[in-house]
């Protein structure tokens, strides 16, 4: 039974195409019919007359039975959506102004959506490229009284949890470094991962070529294995299908070849973590994490991330709170190294996404209000054209068309719009996808998964539906419901829907100015905070300064005399470059994520305990550093050539760290002890130099140690040049001075301190840029709903301004008339904006910087853009409506 | 709309089938004469309604139709049953028979208590 009715509904599907002759065949069957009952009526004895009659009588009717049998042969429903259709695309033809306006508004309402949505998706929805990742989660260190949440593990820490845990499937640990690669080619500097041989069976990640390390790999002396990655098999070993148990050099040792990775492979590192790191959550090599388990190292040392899969079915809190009760036990076994310190778990995908979360979040709701400003703007023009359409509805209802009828067409000429609105963002967003990736900092994390997918598609379909909804509704219903007596009659203006009507109009208008104001708000206040941000005095000269840094392998490197010999002569070659004023050097340069911060005490304050010893950042400088820095020396001296290795050793000290320890005294000449590797020899304070922002633009400045890079030598260091040339014009002469000490040694991360800065706003300036770009829209949509209010109104009272004119108004009283009429609309608007501001900025606070939620400057800027946007939209329809001609104004209804 | 009962569609198509099935191929009109002739004017239809019906039929394959020419020579459309149509009739007359017998039982004659 069912394949017949199946069969039905095909035949009838197709009955659509062939309406014309169907309905030919049936008129003569009908008329054929007609004829033989008329002619057994003739035989019954009645009169031609009679005889008709009553067969058409008895037929039903025959427009009736055409039109029953007509649906019955074709599918009605479509046939009518078909029509509507057609006419709806009519109707928008004629009306090509409303249209495109109609149709631009909507496109950038709809393609914002989408575009905002797919990067969404890609950066926050999407799960992670490995098997069932919401088993994933990253494991830290905390300590709540120094209010660390998220610190690195020490080894020994890491051992005792991976251990003593049976709540997770698998745990590894893992660090990142910079190593040269050597061999053949030029010499590279490679970001590789020590990771723990449980890695990658963690991560369920299968190698391309070769194998995984295996667990005895962990031992050192077997530990000299590497895998590649595939982007760097491809690009410096050729995709050498044979390079298995090749050997390669990495940091001047041999390591054995022994896997590849696959390409899409991703590190998982939750880049949040640092937003101004310069590293790239990718790893070009992985080595395995070798220790010697009877020598775990200082367990205060954390210099480890650890990751771990949970076993199915262990929810991460029941995980956590038995990795919080190993570390209990342990703060009671060591004390003096694990007091107070706990431990966090967070899931992976949370954590990678953690930095870009609210800004992305902030995007979203200015995306949902632009999508509403342009419904609100819409559904405003077609509540203008329903007054134009009045007598054609009511000349329909009249004839016996059903409100619901009316209803389904006008919402079909309603989803047409929106489907060409749709149709016109989707363009948009591919457009506009494309600009954001090409603006977009390279610390957005999973930008290569961000496209268009079907799911993008979906969305888009879903909210031009929705859309449609929104704005198509309240005109649909007002429209079909003229009263249809009063439209009829001539002249039909019937005052009190009218009335009704354009009290929604303004309502609408009210609202849409507001939604902007709310916007452009959000828009100014991070223009300020991006501001706010190029102002920041970081301490340091930011112009004509080249940074680079250079890596000794210790290999080749062993002894310190070694190392300090190799920098003295790199610095020595480079100041005598042309245009070079002064060579810097430093072990982490400042406001990059490399810096090591050191307990230390002072001589005469011994330590209560460790917890409690003051910290500060520890660099090691050439004499020159802070001449090329730009930074100034408060007090005392900077160091000299005389503080070399035997000399004691001197350290200088920032203002804060100055103030804070000795306020009000001369630090000078006080001691103090830093807990670095042995031995630990008390140091004087010879200089105080200023503070600088350390840790990151937004942050406060903190304590800072420096030391004579040759008395204690660090085989990374990066160099600072200060030129009178531009900067970048002394890259290759700094490298060429570099590598005449040593042909295979490479240099990296060469930046000029510009560039470096620019990539610390780098996020702040892209959600500025689209936040921006969301508001103009907002406010250029608003501008249009004003004037299209106000293009209404004067139209509708062209009979009002004619007799005011008439009766001796001037052309500048009728233009006041029109303009406060719109003013006082936008300035409702405006204040409900300014209110609903006040409360909601709040929300946005994680993103500001250096500006308040609630500034009034701000506030007041906005508010006066706005209203100066709506003036000049209300003033050429009120310009219009001093063109009024009395006479036929006066005639005219 | 007549005062009398009005049919309900899926009773129609049936009472359609059993007459073509009776009658052989017929015309519309004649359909309908046929049907209201065997209700003894019991069933009152507009003769309109025939043809909505037929269509349908028409789609679901238990009927075809074909132009010919009336006993007046006169031009009209003949409709006929197919194999499906005699097999789909040959299981309502089956359905219906089953459930009188099984309503029978309910309804019991009053010799036998």
């Amino acid at each position: 039974m069912q394949m017949r009715q199946l069969r039905g509904w095909l035949v009838r599907l197709l009955g659509l195409f062939d309406r014309a002759r169907r309905e030919r065949e049936f008129a003569e069957e009908l008329e054929s019919h007609l004829a033989m009952h008329i002619e057994d009526n003739l035989r019954a004895g009645l009169s031609p007359e009679e005889a008709r009659r009553r067969a058409l009588v008895k037929l039903g009717g025959e427009t009736l039975t055409k039109e029953r049998t007509r649906e019955q042969g074709g599918l009605p429903m479509l046939e009518t959506l078909w029509q509507d259709l057609q006419f709806g695309l009519r109707m928008l033809w004629k009306n090509p102004g409303f249209s495109l306006i109609a149709v631009l508004a909507l496109a950038l309402g709809i393609g914002a959506n989408t575009a905002i949505f797919s990067v969404v998706n890609a950066i926050l929805l999407r799960p992670l490229p490995y098997a069932e990742p919401e088993q994933l989660v990253q494991i830290y260190e905390a300590n709540t009284q120094q209010n660390y949440t998220r610190f690195a593990f020490s080894l020994a820490n890491f051992v005792d949890h991976r251990d003593q845990q049976t709540g997770f499937e698998q745990v590894a640990a893992y660090l990142r470094r910079d190593v040269n690669l050597t061999g053949a080619g030029e010499p590279e500097r490679v970001q590789v991962a020590v990771v723990s041989a449980s890695f990658l069976p963690l991560l369920r990640v299968q190698p391309m070529l070769g194998r995984a390390f295996l667990a005895e790999e962990e031992t050192p002396g077997k530990h000299r294995v590497v895998m590649l990655s595939h982007g760097l098999w491809q690009r410096r070993f050729g995709a050498n299908p044979q390079i298995i148990n090749q050997p390669i050099t990495l940091g001047g040792n041999a390591f054995t070849v022994v896997g590849v990775l696959p390409p899409r492979f991703q590190f998982p590192d939750p880049f949040g973590a640092n937003p101004l790191s310069d590293a790239a959550p990718k790893a070009d090599a992985l080595t395995p994490l070798a220790y010697d388990p009877k020598d775990l190292g200082d367990r205060g040392s954390h210099f480890l991330r650890v990751i771990g899969r949970l076993k199915p079915g262990v929810p991460p809190a029941q995980a956590e709170a038995e990795l919080r009760a190993i570390a209990g036990r342990l703060e009671q076994q060591y004390p003096d190294r694990n007091k107070g310190w706990t431990v966090n778990v967070f899931g992976l995908q949370d954590e990678v996404t953690r930095a870009i979360r609210p800004a992305l979040l902030l995007l979203l709701e200015a995306v949902g209000f632009v999508l509403l400003i342009a419904c609100v703007n819409v559904s405003n023009l077609l509540l203008a054209r329903a007054a134009v359409r009045q007598k054609e509805m009511a000349i329909r209802q009249a004839l016996g068309a059903p409100r619901v009828r009316l209803l389904r067409q006008l919402l079909t000429e309603s989803l047409l719009l929106a489907l060409l609105g749709g149709m016109s963002g989707l363009a948009l967003a591919h457009w506009a996808m494309r600009a954001f990736l090409a603006f977009s900092p390279s610390s957005v994390p999973r930008t290569d998964e961000i496209r268009l997918d079907g799911l993008a598609l979906l969305f888009t379909f879903g909210i031009t539906t929705l859309a449609s909804a929104l704005f198509g509704l309240l005109p649909a219903l007002q429209t079909s419901k003229p009263d249809v007596q009063e439209t009829l009659k001539e002249g039909g203006r019937s005052a009190g829907a009218g009335a009704s009507r354009q009290r929604t109009r303004s309502l609408l208008v009210i609202a849409e100015v507001a939604l902007s104001l709310l916007l452009l708000v959000g828009a100014g206040l991070m223009i300020r905070t991006f501001i706010s941000y190029q102002r920041v005095n970081p301490g340091f000269r930011t112009d004509h300064l080249l940074t680079m840094k250079v890596a000794l392998p210790a290999a080749k490197y062993r002894e310190p005399q070694q190392l300090a010999a190799f920098f003295e002569q790199a610095i020595e070659r480079i100041k005598a470059l042309p245009g070079v004023q002064a060579v810097g050097a430093v072990s982490d340069l400042p406001l990059s994520a490399d810096g090591g911060v050191f307990a230390f005490t002072i001589e005469g304050r011994p330590s209560v305990s460790a917890q409690d010893d003051p910290t500060a950042v520890w660099r090691a400088i050439n004499p020159d550093f802070f001449r090329a820095m730009g930074m100034q020396l408060r007090r005392g001296r900077a160091f000299t050539a005389q503080d070399k290795p035997g000399a004691p050793e001197p350290v200088i000290v920032n203002e804060m760290l100055a103030n804070r320890f000795w306020p009000g005294e001369d630090p000078i000449g006080k001691r103090i002890q830093i807990y670095d590797l042995e031995p630990r020899p008390w140091r004087e304070i010879v200089g105080v130099v200023n503070d600088i922002k350390s840790a990151a633009l937004n942050a406060d400045p903190t304590p800072e140690i420096y030391a004579p890079f040759s008395q204690r030598p660090r085989s990374v260091m990066t160099l600072i040049v200060h030129t009178t040339l531009k900067p970048e014009q002394l890259t290759a002469a700094m490298r060429a001075a570099v590598q005449s000490l040593d042909k295979e040694q490479s240099v990296y991360r060469i930046r000029t301190m510009e560039q470096f800065f620019a990539d610390a706003v780098a996020a702040p300036r892209a959600t500025t840029f689209l936040l921006g770009a969301l508001a103009i829209t907002a406010l250029l949509l608003a501008a249009v709903g004003v004037y299209g209010v106000m293009a209404y109104a004067v139209t509708q009272r062209t009979h009002e301004i004619g007799i005011r004119m008439a009766l001796g108004a001037r052309a500048g009283d009728v233009q006041r008339m029109v303009i406060k009429q719109g003013m006082t609309l936008t300035l409702v608007g405006v204040a409900a904006g300014l209110l609903a501001s006040f409360g909601l900025t709040r929300l946005m606070k994680d993103l500001l910087f250096g500006v308040n939620a609630t500034d009034s400057l701000t506030f007041v800027a906005v508010a006066a853009l706005l209203l100066s946007a709506a003036m000049l939209a209300c003033w050429i329809p009120a310009r219009r409506a001093t063109k009024v001609d009395p006479m036929i104004a006066l005639r005219h209804e | 709309m007549s005062e009398k009962t009005d049919v309900w569609q899926g009773t129609l198509a049936l009472m359609v089938l059993k007459t073509l099935e009776a009658l052989g191929p017929l015309h519309g009109y004649g359909i309908a004469r046929r049907i209201e002739q065997t209700s003894e004017n019991k069933l009152a239809i507009n003769y309109g309604t025939i043809y909505p019906a037929l269509v349908k039929l028409e789609q679901e394959g238990y009927i075809v139709s074909e132009w010919g020419a009336s006993d007046n020579n006169r031009k009209a459309k003949y409709y006929k049953l197919t194999r499906a149509g005699r097999k789909r009739l040959a299981q309502e007359t089956q359905k219906w028979e089953t459930t009188t017998a099984i309503l029978a039982r309910f309804f019991v004659p009053p010799q036998e208590s």
